[in-house]
């Protein structure tokens, strides 16, 4: 071991009280690597002991310490004649300022916050060792008052001196500390602020380019609702009332109802599977095969021999429309249509369904009837014919057509509305307007499916045929 | 053997019999997933014997008859055939609505539609 000789700080016997193993490790490695001989208690009892049994050159003591603490420890190092000029190095976080007075009280010398610089902590050693107190320090009994708390404080003026500068020196290096720090925070801030700035062009961009879609999708919806009837669509022998409620802003459905000459009317009702832009597109290109206006698209209507309008059946329409949609060109897109031509002064209606929910027939006076016709839905079976029925009307007798996001509208329990429940509410307001009777099924398919609403798309046609 | 995240599949002689896992096929994700899945399943073969099990399928939307349809074209086009079975009765509306129980080959169960294969 290393004798010592006051006044040099290289070689010294340093005691060191401290309960956390790790952190007396690391201290011990410290002092021993810069050439000290230590050695080491694990609380203020013990370590009293071993200053009692040898006189150690400097002391340094955690605070909070089991059996003993700092204090205590410090205290009972002060009041011992043998030991009181022994310099005493407090280690603590240094959290609140009466642990400063606490340390005075019990005769600290010295103040070092955890966690230290190694070199600061030898740096204090050194200092106390080269002003070594007097065992005669004067004693002087302070009254000190900290956080509306009185303290009589006995304690050298030196010691005073020495603690209060350390703990100076400490908040200097704390705040030198902090400095640093908000140099850092102040960077990351700008950092940060560049980051904002990007993220908010990235968001406008984001917006900009919805902005862009919402307004393509206003336009297809558009281009759409030009495939339903126009707003002052009316036959010469039949009152006709339609709603068409898409279920996404862009629909597979379409409904529409003409004149097709000065005897017939052309009306349908198609459901392009599946809904959104694809259906959408489907629904728009079969549409235009759908038109009364005399052209080489139409199926429905082609200038005859005679330069009269020729009309074409409602099932040479649905043979045609198979030939020229079969699923493959669609990715699996098909649809299903109820297409008839009534001739408006008999009341004779011809029609096809390829795969569609029956039309209701609702007369003036009996029971709601259902009249549906067999065929696969367009775009399934190639080359197929399709069979068309003969519906006689009498006058005052409503039909409706509707696609399957009526009957098939599910209720919250995935429910389906059904035939008859249509049938109930149809001839439950048989008494009321055309318009009214189309309104109130409209309504209670969307009661049907609160609160979630539709699913699919809705539409409705109503025609009540009154010859004149 | 549990190679797929949508279907089940299994072979009973040349047969393929192919099980939907999901109880609902509504949305379009899961109905793309399952055209790519029976796809891989049926991609070399020209003209196979399948049989699709309906029995977990409680909801179906109509767009699931257009991959059906696109499947049942392919399969005859090759001199295959293609069948169904387990079909609950809220699904089997759905095909009779649009009367494609009359183009599908619709069974009661998986052992009467295999008989039906010979």
């Amino acid at each position: 071991m290393a004798t010592t000789s006051p006044g040099t700080a290289a070689g010294v016997d340093v005691l060191v009280a401290e309960d956390s193993k790790i952190q007396a490790r690391m201290l011990v490695k410290r002092l021993t690597d810069a050439g000290h001989a230590v050695r080491w208690a694990e609380n203020g009892a013990d370590a009293l002991v071993m200053a009692r049994d040898r006189r150690p050159d400097i002391i340094i003591s955690d605070i909070e310490m089991p059996v003993m603490t700092g204090y205590e420890f410090c205290k009972a190092v002060k009041t011992d004649p043998a030991l009181r000029s022994v310099p005493l190095i407090l280690m603590s976080t240094l959290s609140d300022p009466i642990d400063i007075i606490r340390g005075l009280d019990a005769g600290a010398d010295n103040y070092v916050t955890k966690p230290y610089e190694p070199d600061y902590l030898l740096g204090r050693m050194r200092s106390l060792l080269d002003s070594p107190l007097g065992d005669a320090a004067e004693q002087a009994t302070l009254e000190v008052a900290v956080a509306g708390q009185k303290f009589n404080v006995q304690a050298g003026r030196q010691q005073v001196l020495n603690l209060l500068i350390s703990t100076f020196e400490n908040a200097v290096a704390k705040n030198q500390e902090l400095i640093a720090a908000n140099q850092e925070l102040s960077i990351a801030r700008d950092r940060l602020q560049q980051n904002n700035a990007e993220l908010s062009q990235l968001n406008d961009e984001i917006s900009r380019r919805n902005a862009q879609m919402v307004r393509d999708l206003e336009a297809a919806a558009k281009v759409q609702r030009s495939l339903l009837p126009a707003d002052d669509a009316a036959l010469a022998a039949a009152e006709i009332a339609w709603r068409y409620v898409p279920c996404q802003k862009l629909a597979g459905d379409f409904l529409n109802v003409f004149p097709l000459d000065d005897e017939h009317a052309g009306l349908f009702v198609v459901d392009v599977s599946g809904h959104g832009v694809p259906s959408s597109l489907m629904a728009v290109t079969v549409g235009r095969f759908l038109t009364p206006k005399v052209s080489e698209q139409s199926l429905l209507v082609r200038q005859g021999p005679d330069g009269r309008v020729a009309i074409a059946t409602p099932a040479e329409v649905a043979t045609q429309l198979n030939r020229l949609f079969q699923a493959d060109e669609f990715s699996g897109l098909y649809f299903t249509m109820l297409y008839g031509v009534l001739h408006l002064p008999t009341g004779r209606l011809d029609y096809v369904s390829s795969g569609h929910p029956a039309l209701l027939r609702v007369p003036a006076a009996g029971d709601v009837e259902f009249h549906g016709a067999e065929g696969f839905p367009i775009g399934f079976v190639p080359d197929v014919e399709y069979a068309q029925k003969t519906l006689q009307l009498i006058p005052g007798d409503r039909i409706y057509l509707y696609s399957d996001g009526v009957t098939e509208a599910m209720d919250k329990d995935q429910e389906p509305l059904g035939e008859q429940a249509l049938a109930e509410c149809i001839g439950g307001s048989r008494a009321r307007p055309l318009e009214e009777t189309v309104a109130a099924l409209l309504e209670t398919v969307e009661q049907w499916c609160q609160p979630a609403g539709p699913l699919d798309d809705v539409s409705i046609l109503g025609l009540e045929w009154r010859p004149t | 053997m549990d190679q797929f995240r949508r279907i089940q599949t299994g072979k009973t002689g040349d047969i393929h019999m192919v099980l939907f896992k999901d109880k609902k096929i509504l949305d379009d994700t899961v109905l793309d997933e399952i055209k790519q899945e029976i796809n891989t399943l049926l991609g070399k073969c020209t003209g196979p014997d399948v049989l699709l099990d309906f029995g977990n399928v409680e909801f179906m939307s109509s767009a699931m008859l257009g991959l059906l349809g696109q499947l049942h074209r392919k399969i005859v086009t090759g001199h295959g055939r293609l069948k169904m079975c387990n079909i609950r009765p809220e699904i089997f509306q759905v095909f009779k609505l649009t009367n494609l129980d009359k183009l599908f080959s619709i069974h009661k169960d998986a052992p009467t539609a295999l008989a039906t294969f010979t």
